[in-house]
């Protein structure tokens, strides 16, 4: 279905280039040697642009075109045909934006964060290799395409998070996050089995022509959204986001706030015409279940890269329960808000946390930079970092005049129209969504204030100063992606360009929405200055540790598993290896008895005939003794005999 | 049964058991003796059978010559002096086997035999002129080879036993 | 008279010890003293013969003359055995097997 008068070659040599020029950067990234790394990281950054270019291009040209299309043959099993094939309508297109671009400005930071690191070519290449596989992801037009760059994108994260793998630390996070992923993913197998034996296809084109609902859609659903579970760290398996702060931070800006954990958000949108209403039930319920648990949690925690991450995961989780309320289009414009926002954020922290290390460097002293505790003070010291900061983190509050305070809005406005008149369990999602925009303006606050307010503890008598200008340029590009400009014009109603363009029906828009959300957000700043103005008020183990789920889940899983392998492995050195040695032993018994044969019957044979024959020798050459009455006995002995014979 | 005959078989059988002792006795020195005994006898024997020259000359030589010297040997060549040379029996049983074989033998093919009976001499006081008129003229052949046998053995004896070092080794 | 045979008899018993002390005894000189037994056993034959023909004086100058070579014979005989005694210290000729195969 291509279109001819739209799509020039022009337009199909950029969609190329945008895949390939990453792919590139990645094989230059292995290609070279540790010691031109500078030129790794310079031919890194400009394919990057030239990718960022190529895809503003794309962007334009197909923004409210019809989809453009393109096929070809890949393999065909007995009489089933697989391609690889290339859809890009609105969703992908704004989704290549949004990678390539957030991509480019992490590379740009990188430069500045990673400038002291020994292994800079080995991660620009899988910064590069991880950029192609997600445009991989949002570019395929089949299922098992998206599958494959499904797995390549969490390997490029595992490699990321271990990228300082000499720490233990790192190299058990990215081990679980590998792990974590895994589990997800082999619900979205199961579920594309079904698809496959249901339906024979696996293009989405196909797919979404389908005439009529299944009965083996809720399966399949359900088994599909288990991925997007594993990737996008819902409850159960969201305890491998936290433990991925290990990675360094433009790793977190990019992998984990911004484009790999939307991958799972981008999935559902793609084929949520799978998505029957049990599943979207169970999808819904599970969304809301993460955020407030993760909100809960990220309340109390003292690492500055564990509070960004359990932000993360509480908002991944409005992401999916706006997924549940059967409105995929308002979970797509949060993702397109907090990928701005929340790279913005981590980036800030890694900014706090350079100007941290050096400080720390040049006056030898060594504490943890990433714990809020020992900062405070900080906006005299790192003024740009602060106004940064706090635009995004008013972004994410939900601050009126920010990009997420329209998102949000969307949110809860899809979330109440789900809801409802009647009286039901419904309520209660409702009300949870409620208490985790609340719960979000909390740890906001509290975040920000801890670090920037107040005054300076541990940092007065070090000298702190802002990183170099080629980390605060991306910085502040996204934080003015942070504004509300992004979606509409109007600052407050949500339903402006972007989200026009992938909303086909009418606008169900609640008026009132904007004023209360305004409200309570502002209801919830000021309950947070009144709690943290003073320092931190309480602690809990339960939130600090995240509900314990790490060690449920080592009790429920890990030691069963274990206790297998225990198991098996006995059998395999006892049993089976036994029976190995009983073989070998019995061969060599047997052994043992052929040499014994040998030697004595064989050899002893051979023997008894040299030895008589040795014996009637020695007995012949015994008449030649040299004996002189031997010789007289015989000699007389022959004469008798011979007389006898005559005679006889 | 008269007295020559007693006395003949007296005197054989003294030699039957000296030789045959012979066989049995450990002793060299012994058999010496044994041999002179056996000797005697046999000379008695030829003196009942008309040979008294004969006789005389078995005592005077073999019985006063040879076992002297035979005992001059068993001096000189036993190991320690003053201890009698004991000897070892060595193939007895075959040594044994073989001689009672070749008796048995002889006696069986003598007694098949018939012999003429034995005659008196018609002069036996001219015995042994007879004997020594016969050494010069039928027998001096013999005579004269014996005198060079014995001149031959006696200087090969004292050469093969003599302890000059010269032209040996 | 006694019958020849008798003696003939004793001359083959004397013959057949000679034989036995030749083949059995250890001792060089012992094997001369076997020697000597059977050569006066074949005289006591020539002599018991000569009493069949009394005129005749054969077998007693045959005798005389076995007699000489039996001397002669043990002269020589136990030259040897000194010499062999001084060389090999030892008069058993079973020890004295240097011509052995």
């Amino acid at each position: 279905m291509n279109d001819q008068l739209l799509y020039t070659p022009f337009f199909e040599n950029c969609l190329a280039l945008v895949v390939t020029l990453p792919w590139l950067s990645g094989v230059v990234g292995f290609v070279l040697p540790e010691n031109r790394s500078s030129s790794a990281r310079v031919l890194a950054v400009g394919l990057m642009g030239l990718s960022v270019a190529a895809a503003f291009f794309i962007f334009i040209a197909c923004w409210n075109n019809a989809p453009y299309t393109h096929q070809w043959n890949w393999f065909s099993i007995a009489s089933h045909q697989f391609s690889v094939g290339v859809y890009l309508d609105n969703l992908s297109a704004m989704m290549v934006l949004v990678v390539t671009l957030i991509s480019f400005l992490v590379h740009v930071y990188s430069i500045g964060y990673m400038a002291s690191d020994d292994q800079q070519g080995r991660y620009f290449a899988m910064l590069g290799f991880f950029t192609f596989s997600m445009l991989g992801i949002v570019l395929a037009d089949n299922l098992l395409l998206i599958f494959i760059f499904w797995e390549l994108v969490g390997f490029c994260s595992y490699a990321l998070i271990g990228h300082w793998f000499e720490k233990e630390a790192a190299a058990a996070a990215a081990k679980k996050a590998f792990l974590f992923n895994r589990i997800g993913d082999l619900g979205f197998l199961v579920g594309l089995l079904l698809l496959w034996a249901n339906t024979s296809t696996f293009d989405i084109d196909q797919l979404r022509n389908l005439k009529e609902v299944f009965s083996w859609q809720t399966a399949a659903s359900l088994c599909i959204f288990c991925g997007v579970i594993g990737k996008s760290a819902q409850f159960p398996l969201l305890t491998w986001l936290p433990d991925a702060m290990e990675g360094p931070t433009p790793v977190s800006a990019l992998i984990h706030a911004a484009t790999m954990v939307a991958a799972g958000v981008f999935l559902l949108a793609r084929v949520d015409f799978l998505f029957t209403d049990q599943t979207l039930d169970v999808v819904i319920v599970t969304g809301a279940i993460t955020a407030l648990l993760a909100a809960l949690a990220a309340l109390v925690q003292n690492d500055l890269k564990k509070i960004l991450a359990y932000s993360t995961i509480s908002q991944l989780g409005l992401m999916v329960t706006a997924f549940g309320s059967h409105a995929s289009e308002v979970a797509v414009l949060h993702l397109f808000t907090h990928a701005f926002f929340k790279a913005c954020l981590f980036l800030s922290a890694g900014l706090i946390i350079h100007a941290m290390h050096e400080a720390h460097h040049e006056a030898s002293v060594h504490n943890d930079v990433q714990d809020i505790r020992n900062l405070g003070g900080l906006r005299k010291r790192l003024p740009f970092t602060f106004v940064a900061c706090v635009v995004s983190g008013a972004a994410l509050a939900g601050i009126p005049f920010t990009s997420g305070f329209l998102s949000k809005d969307a949110i809860l406005t899809s979330v109440t129209l789900w809801k409802g008149d009647d009286f039901s369990w419904r309520w209660l999602v409702l009300m949870s969504t409620f208490i985790v925009s609340f719960i979000t303006v909390l740890y906001t606050f509290r975040l920000i204030w801890f670090v920037f307010m107040g005054k300076e503890k541990n940092t007065a008598a070090m000298s702190v100063h802002e990183p170099p200008f080629i980390m605060r340029l991306p910085v502040a590009l996204l934080g003015v992606c942070s504004t509300w400009l992004i979606i509409a014009w109007n600052s407050l109603d949500y339903a402006g360009w972007l989200f026009n363009s992938f909303h086909t029906g009418e606008n169900s828009h609640l008026t009132w929405m904007p004023f209360f959300s305004g409200g309570w957000v502002l209801l919830a700043l000021a309950t947070a200055y009144f709690l943290f103005r003073k320092g931190n008020p309480y602690q809990s183990a339960l939130l600090l540790n995240n509900f314990y789920l790490d060690r449920a889940y080592q009790t429920i899983v890990g030691k069963p598993v274990l206790y297998l392998t225990r198991i098996t492995t006995y059998l395999d050195r006892t049993v089976i290896d036994g029976a190995i040695h009983l073989a070998a032993y019995g061969q060599v018994a047997l052994a043992h008895g052929l040499q014994w044969i040998d030697r004595f019957v064989l050899d002893g044979v051979v023997n008894g005939a040299a030895s008589a024959a040795r014996g009637v020798g020695s007995l012949t050459r015994s008449l030649q003794g040299g004996k002189i009455q031997v010789y007289i006995l015989s000699a007389v002995m022959a004469i008798l005999m011979f007389i006898l014979w005559t005679l006889i | 049964m008269s007295l020559t005959n007693i006395m003949f078989y007296f005197f054989a059988l003294v030699a039957a058991l000296s030789a045959i002792s012979m066989i049995f006795v450990k002793n060299v020195f012994y058999g010496a003796l044994l041999l002179i005994v056996c000797l005697l006898s046999v000379a008695g024997i030829y003196v009942l059978s008309f040979a008294e020259f004969v006789a005389v000359v078995q005592i005077i030589i073999y019985a006063g010559g040879i076992l002297v010297v035979i005992i001059f040997g068993i001096m000189l060549t036993s190991r320690m002096a003053g201890k009698p040379l004991l000897v070892q029996h060595g193939n007895w049983f075959p040594g044994l086997l073989v001689s009672g074989v070749m008796f048995v033998l002889l006696i069986t093919l003598l007694s098949q035999q018939s012999f003429m009976q034995p005659s008196l001499p018609p002069q036996p006081e001219k015995q042994i002129g007879n004997i020594g008129v016969g050494l010069m003229t039928d027998f001096v052949l013999p005579f004269e080879i014996a005198g060079v046998l014995l001149l031959a053995a006696l200087i090969g004896a004292s050469v093969v036993a003599s302890t000059m070092k010269s032209n040996r080794e | 008279m006694v019958p020849v045979e008798h003696i003939l008899y004793l001359a083959a018993l004397l013959l057949t010890a000679g034989l036995a002390i030749v083949i059995v005894k250890r001792n060089a000189i012992m094997v001369l003293l076997g020697i000597e037994l059977m050569l006066n056993a074949s005289n006591l034959n020539l002599i018991a013969f000569n009493r069949l023909q009394a005129d005749k004086i054969d077998g007693q100058m045959f005798s005389l003359f076995v007699i000489v070579v039996a001397v002669c014979e043990a002269a020589v005989g136990l030259a040897i055995v000194l010499r062999v005694y001084k060389m090999y210290q030892t008069s058993v000729p079973d020890e004295v097997s240097e011509l052995k195969d």
